[in-house]
């Protein structure tokens, strides 16, 4: 009991200050990040012979 | 930044009583909102009506349904424990003064007493980052027809607030731009090219599992439906 | 805080150009700005961005200010490695159809540096279908029209030319900014104003545009370090009548010459400078194409503001947004 009274009175004296706390936050850190670019895909795949050519066909599986 | 462990549990407090104002927002059934009387609701339970506000009491404010008697003992308990100090921040102040307001608007017949309205001399000046930060932390003043002074303070500078939306987006503080997009719902004259209902549904993808992004969306949802400010 | 002024502002200016004046040789023209596997990018692009930054500052000052007479010198330098526009003659032999020489004689040309023979070549290719047809995003679309404008030889009138299909012309929704919609964004005002002489090339509805959203970006963009976009921003700021002096950019020329290093470089991103500067800075090619870009941006940036009539921008360091008066759009600076 004892011990439990101990954490309840820790709750109760913390408590003011964490409600003022959470009524007056401080504004929060940004996140920035931009988005990336993709080339075409047919770049990447033609090793920068862009559109020159349609992909190799592939052998269906299954 | 470490948290305390009142902090962490009092966090987790407000988030489930965010949760269950958002389920009654979308249901329109606000019964079990609050704890069905004094007895129930623990220290943290009180605590955390405390932070949430007025917006504890939003899904009857917005839908305009009967208070509870039992939520609003628990309400009222949570107004009476926690006063703010002589020094407290404004935004303290203020959120204390906006449940009053709302206690006593539930319940007008009540014994209640409505405190003074604070000044809103802090916000006089302020940078339109500062300003819209301040009114996101008071989004639950952020109601139909209401003429307080930080209403009005936020009236006077629709597209300072609407840039701090802008910002807020920007810097992916998803509660902030909640918050401000609630006001922007009843602020006159917002740009049109803010796309301020896309923002919203985009805040929402982004930062909607937080409650209390949900909530301040929602309650931004219902506004948008009843109408701006007088 | 304390206010950023006019005198403040011109320092920015000052320390930037002499930077870029220390670094002048790392501008000239080398044996890859001719050569067909040579990267542009490291030799047109920063000697044009030279004469562009120059030709305004020149523009914007006195002949007897220290600013004026810098810019002007290093402006006949950056013509001086053209062979005086020789070599946009011999480029348009290399590569008849490539829009970046002409972009770049477009600086010299509205700086009065011009080679007439030049101009008379590429507007002959300039009146092919294929020139105009050609496959460009829309903001480089506008900066060849422009070009075109600058050196003399486009045909239709820039006013009809909108900038239709570029970012900013859509007035998107401004939450949505992020880098490379800001540089489209900044690049079609440049285009549209010609690099800021003519603030009344911007269409009203653009101008409102940027006056209600540019303050967001611009905060975000000083507060991610990301300095290089911020002057652009800040150019653009200065060329929106009402903008000018408006306490909404608060404090952002005070983080901008924060962030200016003692030799008057501006990283382009506070977060990659350190690698460079701490490598032994002038030894590292990386650093220079680092710091160019940005270091001109503070210069341009800074002209701007201190030559527009109002006076610098956010000299309050807090205010409220939208009081003041409003200006009518004209008083583009002489």
């Amino acid at each position: 009991m004892q011990t439990e009274d101990k954490v309840l009175d820790k709750l109760a004296g913390v408590r003011s200050a964490d409600i003022e706390a959470a009524l007056d936050p401080a504004e929060a850190d940004g996140v920035f990040r931009d988005s990336r670019e993709c080339a075409g895909l047919a770049l990447f795949a033609g090793g920068g012979k862009l559109l020159l050519s349609p992909p190799t066909p592939r052998p269906k599986k299954g | 930044m470490e948290q305390s462990g009142t902090s962490t549990l009092l966090q987790g407090a407000v988030q489930d009583l965010a949760s269950s104002v958002v389920s009654a927002l979308r249901s329109g059934d606000h019964t079990h909102v609050l704890p069905a009387g004094t007895e129930e609701a623990g220290d943290v339970t009180l605590a955390a009506v405390r932070v949430l506000g007025a917006d504890a009491l939003l899904p009857g404010t917005l839908l305009r349904t009967p208070p509870d008697p039992a939520g609003l003992a628990v309400f009222r308990k949570a107004v009476e424990a926690y006063p703010p100090r002589a020094d407290a921040a404004p935004t303290v102040r203020w959120s204390h003064w906006a449940m009053a307001r709302a206690l006593h608007r539930a319940d007008p017949s009540g014994t209640f007493e409505r405190p003074d309205e604070p000044g809103t001399g802090w916000l006089d000046g302020a940078s339109w980052q500062f300003l819209t930060h301040q009114l996101a932390v008071l989004a639950p003043l952020a109601l139909p027809g209401e003429d307080d002074g930080v209403t009005r303070a936020a009236g006077r500078r629709t597209v300072d607030v609407a840039r701090g939306f802008v910002r807020a987006v920007r810097r992916r503080d998803w509660r902030q731009a909640a918050g401000a997009g609630r006001w922007l719902t009843l602020l006159p004259g917002v740009p049109e090219t803010l796309g301020l209902r896309a923002g919203l549904e985009f805040v929402e993808l982004m930062g909607g599992q937080d409650p209390q992004v949900a909530l301040q969306l929602e309650a931004a949802r219902l506004l948008a439906r009843t109408g701006a400010l007088v | 805080m304390t206010a950023t002024g006019t005198r403040e502002i011109r320092e920015v200016a000052e320390h930037a150009l002499a930077w870029t004046d220390a670094h002048l040789a790392a501008f000239a023209l080398g044996e890859d700005a001719l050569s067909a596997d040579g990267e542009v990018d490291h030799s047109w692009k920063p000697l044009g961005e030279l004469a562009q930054v120059c030709a305004t500052v020149s523009h914007h000052t006195a002949p007897q200010d220290p600013l004026h007479t810098r810019a002007a010198a290093m402006l006949d330098f950056a013509w001086g490695q053209t062979g005086e526009g020789e070599l946009f003659r011999h480029m348009q032999r290399l590569e008849p159809f490539a829009t970046y020489p002409l972009e770049v004689y477009g600086a010299f040309a509205s700086a009065g540096y011009r080679h007439r023979a030049y101009e008379e070549a590429a507007a002959v290719v300039a009146r092919t279908r294929s020139w105009w047809l050609t496959e460009q995003e829309p903001t480089r679309r506008l900066a060849v029209l422009s070009a075109e404008e600058r050196s003399g030889i486009r045909r239709a009138p820039v006013e009809e030319l909108l900038p239709a299909g570029t970012w900013l012309a859509g007035r998107p929704e401004p939450w949505t900014f992020e880098r490379d919609a800001g540089y489209a964004a900044t690049h079609v005002v440049f285009h549209l104003t010609d690099w800021g002489r003519d603030p009344a090339g911007l269409p009203p509805a653009l101008a409102d545009y940027l006056h209600d959203w540019l303050p967001a970006w611009l905060d975000t963009c000083l507060e991610a370090g990301m300095w290089d976009l911020s002057c652009e921003l800040l150019s653009v700021a200065a060329t929106v009548p009402r903008l000018t002096g408006d306490p909404a950019l608060g404090g952002a020329w005070e983080r901008i010459r924060a962030a200016q290093r003692p030799t008057g470089a501006l990283p382009e991103l506070e977060h990659h400078s350190g690698d460079t500067e701490a490598a032994g800075a002038d030894d590292d090619p990386h650093y220079f194409m680092n710091h160019y870009h940005s270091t001109l941006m503070a210069a341009f940036a800074a002209v701007l503001t201190t030559a527009r009539p109002g006076g610098p921008a956010g000299e309050g360091t807090e205010g409220t947004g939208r009081k003041g008066p409003r200006h009518s759009g004209q008083g583009a600076p002489a």
